[in-house]
C-alpha cells in the first residue's frame, strides 16, 4: 500500500500539469463563454433576447475541458511510468496508484464542477441566462450532476488511461491500431443495429436507462478501459525515446 | 528450485534476451556478490543496458534464470525497493525542476540520505528550480548521479551516468562514491566505456561482448593477466612462440606483443632474451578482448 500511495504523491509532486492548469483551463472556458454571452446579448434587439437565452442554455464548452482530462492521462503516463519504474517501483503499484490518483481527481474536478453548477443556478446563469454547467444533459439537480460529472471524468480518465498503456508499450503504431480496432467495433455496431433493424431498440435502452443510468452505463466501458490498461501496462518496458 | 549462494545478490543462468532477430543477451552466466562495486564493460550495443534492464525487472527475458536477493526482480516490490537504477537515458517528468526529484525520490528509497543529497547537489553545482528540460545533458546526469548515490539502495546500478559530466564532475562521482561506499558497504554494478578513468575504483570486472560475458574476473587479478613485450621482432617471435597473441604491431625491426599470463620465470626469461616487459590497462585489455573475442568464438564453435 505504502508504494501505491508513494505513487499517488509523485502525480502530485508538482501540481502544475494535474491540478492548476486544468482548473486554469476551466476558468479560461467560463470567462469566455461568458464574454460571448454579453456580447451576443448586447448586439441583441431586445425582442429577440428571450429566443437567445433559450439558445444559451446549451453550451458544450465543458466538452473541451474533459477532452484535456484524456490528454492530461496520456501525458501523465507516459512521462511518470519510466520515472516511477526506475525509482524501483512495479507496474502494478505504479498502475493502482496511478488509477487512485484519478480518481480522486475526478472526485476533486466533479466536486468543484458541482460548484459552479450551484453558482451558475444562484446567479442566473451568471447575470446572463447562460447554462454551462447545469445544460439538460448534466441532470435536474446538483446530485444528480455530481454523479454525472464524477462517471464522465472516470471516463475520460480511463479511456485516457488504455490509449497511455498501448503508447508506453507499443508506441505509435499501437496507438493507430487501438483506434483502427476502435472504429471497427463502432462502425461494426451501427452496421449491426442497421441490418437487424434494432436501432429503436437501442434507443429504447437509454430512454429506459433515464439520464443517469445512461450515465452510469458508461462505468462499463471505464472499467473494460481501466482494466485493458493494466494488462497492456503489466508488459510493457521502458523506452529511452 | 537451485539453492541461493550466501552473499550473492545476483544470480544468473543462461539469461537470453531476444529483440526479433537480433540477440541482445546470449546465453550469460554470472553472479554479483554483495559489497562489492563491480564495471560492466564493453562496446556500444553490446547488451548493457538490455542486461541491467533484465536485472531491474524493466525488461523480460526471453529464457535463462535471474534472482536478485534470492527472487526473480519482475514485479517484485520485495526486491525492487532496494534496487536504484539509473541510466543514461533516464526521462524525467516534463514540468519537474530538480527539486521535485529530490522532493519524491525519500518516498521510494527508505535509506536515502536528505543530508547528504543535498551536499551532493552543492558539489555538482545543480540549480534546483531549473526546469529539468532546460537543463544541460551534464546536469541532467547530474541529477541522476545523486539520486543514485543518496539512494543508498543495498543493490544500485548506474547505467553510463555520467554523459555531458566535465572531467571535474566525473572526478567528484568517484570521490563521492567510494567515499559513501566506504561508510555504507552496498553493491554497485557500473556500466561505463570510460575504463580507465573507473579501473581503480572496480573490485569485479564483467566484459560483455554481442551479448555474451567474456569476462568474470576480479580486477586484481585481470589487471595483472596480461603484459605487453616490446623488443625486436625477432626476439620477440622467438619468445611468443606458440602462445595466444592479444595484439601485436609492429614498426620496422621492433615488435610489441600483448600476452596473457605470464609466470615470474616466463616474465624473467623474456627479460633475459633482451625484452621490455610493460603492463597493461584494463582499457587495453577490454579492448583486445573485445576484438578478439569474435575469433575466439569461431574457433570453440
Amino acid at each position: 500500500m505504502n508504494r501505491i500511495t508513494s505513487v499517488v504523491r509523485l502525480h502530485l509532486t508538482n501540481p502544475w500539469t494535474t491540478i492548476i492548469l486544468p482548473w486554469m483551463i476551466m476558468g479560461f472556458i467560463l470567462i469566455a463563454n461568458i464574454a460571448i454571452w454579453a456580447i451576443i446579448l448586447g448586439a441583441a434587439a431586445p425582442e429577440d433576447r428571450a429566443d437567445i437565452r433559450e439558445g444559451l442554455g446549451y453550451s458544450g464548452s465543458t466538452t473541451y475541458f474533459f477532452v484535456y482530462i484524456m490528454v492530461l492521462a496520456v501525458q501523465a503516463i507516459s512521462v511518470t511510468f519510466p520515472f516511477a519504474l526506475g525509482y524501483g517501483v512495479t507496474r502494478r503499484d505504479y498502475y493502482l496508484g496511478t488509477a487512485l490518483t484519478f480518481v480522486g481527481l475526478s472526485a476533486m474536478f466533479s466536486v468543484g464542477l458541482t460548484i459552479l453548477s450551484v453558482i451558475e443556478e444562484a446567479t442566473g446563469g451568471w447575470g446572463l441566462g447562460g447554462r454551462m454547467f447545469t445544460t439538460f444533459y448534466y441532470g435536474d439537480n446538483w446530485l444528480q450532476r455530481l454523479f454525472i460529472f464524477f462517471v464522465t471524468f472516470l471516463f475520460f480518465f480511463f479511456v485516457g488511461t488504455s490509449a497511455a498503456s498501448i503508447w508506453v508499450r507499443w508506441r505509435a503504431n499501437g496507438l493507430i491500431a487501438y483506434f483502427v480496432g476502435l472504429a471497427v467495433i463502432v462502425v461494426g455496431g451501427a452496421a449491426l443495429l442497421t441490418l437487424t433493424g434494432t436501432w429503436p431498440a437501442f434507443g429504447a435502452f437509454f430512454v429506459n436507462a433515464g439520464l443517469v443510468g445512461s450515465f452510469a452505463w458508461s462505468l462499463v466501458i471505464t472499467a473494460v478501459a481501466a482494466v485493458g490498461g493494466f494488462l497492456v501496462l503489466r508488459r510493457a518496458t521502458p523506452k529511452s525515446s | 528450485m537451485t539453492a541461493i549462494i550466501e552473499g550473492s545478490v545476483i544470480e544468473v543462468r543462461g539469461l537470453t534476451k531476444r529483440f526479433g532477430t537480433v540477440t541482445a543477451v546470449d546465453d550469460a552466466t554470472f553472479t554479483v556478490e554483495e559489497n562489492t562495486i563491480y564495471g560492466l564493460l564493453g562496446r556500444n550495443g553490446a547488451g548493457k543496458t538490455t542486461l541491467m534492464q533484465l536485472l531491474t525487472g524493466q525488461d523480460f527475458a526471453t529464457s535463462g534464470d535471474i534472482r536478485v536477493f534470492g527472487q526473480s526482480p519482475v514485479e517484485n516490490a520485495a526486491v525492487l525497493q532496494h534496487v536504484s537504477f539509473i541510466k543514461e537515458s533516464q526521462r524525467y517528468p516534463e514540468d519537474f525542476r530538480a527539486k521535485h526529484v529530490l522532493k519524491s525520490a525519500p518516498w521510494f528509497f527508505e535509506n536515502w540520505d536528505a543530508d547528504f543529497a543535498a551536499q551532493l547537489v552543492d558539489d555538482f553545482r545543480l540549480p534546483l528550480n531549473r526546469r529539468i528540460k532546460k537543463m544541460s545533458r551534464g546536469q541532467v546526469s547530474a541529477i541522476g548521479v545523486i539520486v543514485g548515490l543518496a539512494s543508498r539502495a543495498r543493490l544500485t546500478f548506474f547505467d553510463e551516468p555520467y554523459l555531458g559530466l566535465d572531467a571535474v564532475a566525473r572526478q567528484t562521482f568517484y570521490d563521492r562514491l567510494l567515499a559513501d561506499y566506504a561508510e555504507h558497504p552496498r553493491t554497485v554494478v557500473l556500466s561505463t566505456h570510460l575504463i580507465d578513468e573507473v579501473s581503480n575504483l572496480l573490485e569485479h570486472v564483467l566484459v560483455i561482448d554481442e551479448g555474451r560475458i567474456i569476462i568474470d574476473q576480479d580486477a586484481e587479478s585481470l589487471r595483472g593477466s596480461a603484459t605487453t613485450l616490446v623488443g625486436t621482432a625477432s626476439a620477440v617471435d622467438g619468445f611468443v612462440g606458440a602462445r595466444e597473441v592479444l595484439h601485436r604491431d609492429a614498426i620496422g625491426g621492433l615488435a610489441s606483443v600483448t600476452v596473457l599470463g605470464l609466470t615470474a620465470q616466463e616474465r624473467t626469461d623474456a627479460a633475459a632474451a633482451g625484452l621490455e616487459l610493460a603492463p597493461v590497462s584494463l582499457q587495453q585489455l577490454v579492448i583486445h578482448r573485445t576484438n578478439t573475442s569474435e575469433k575466439e568464438f569461431e574457433v570453440s564453435a
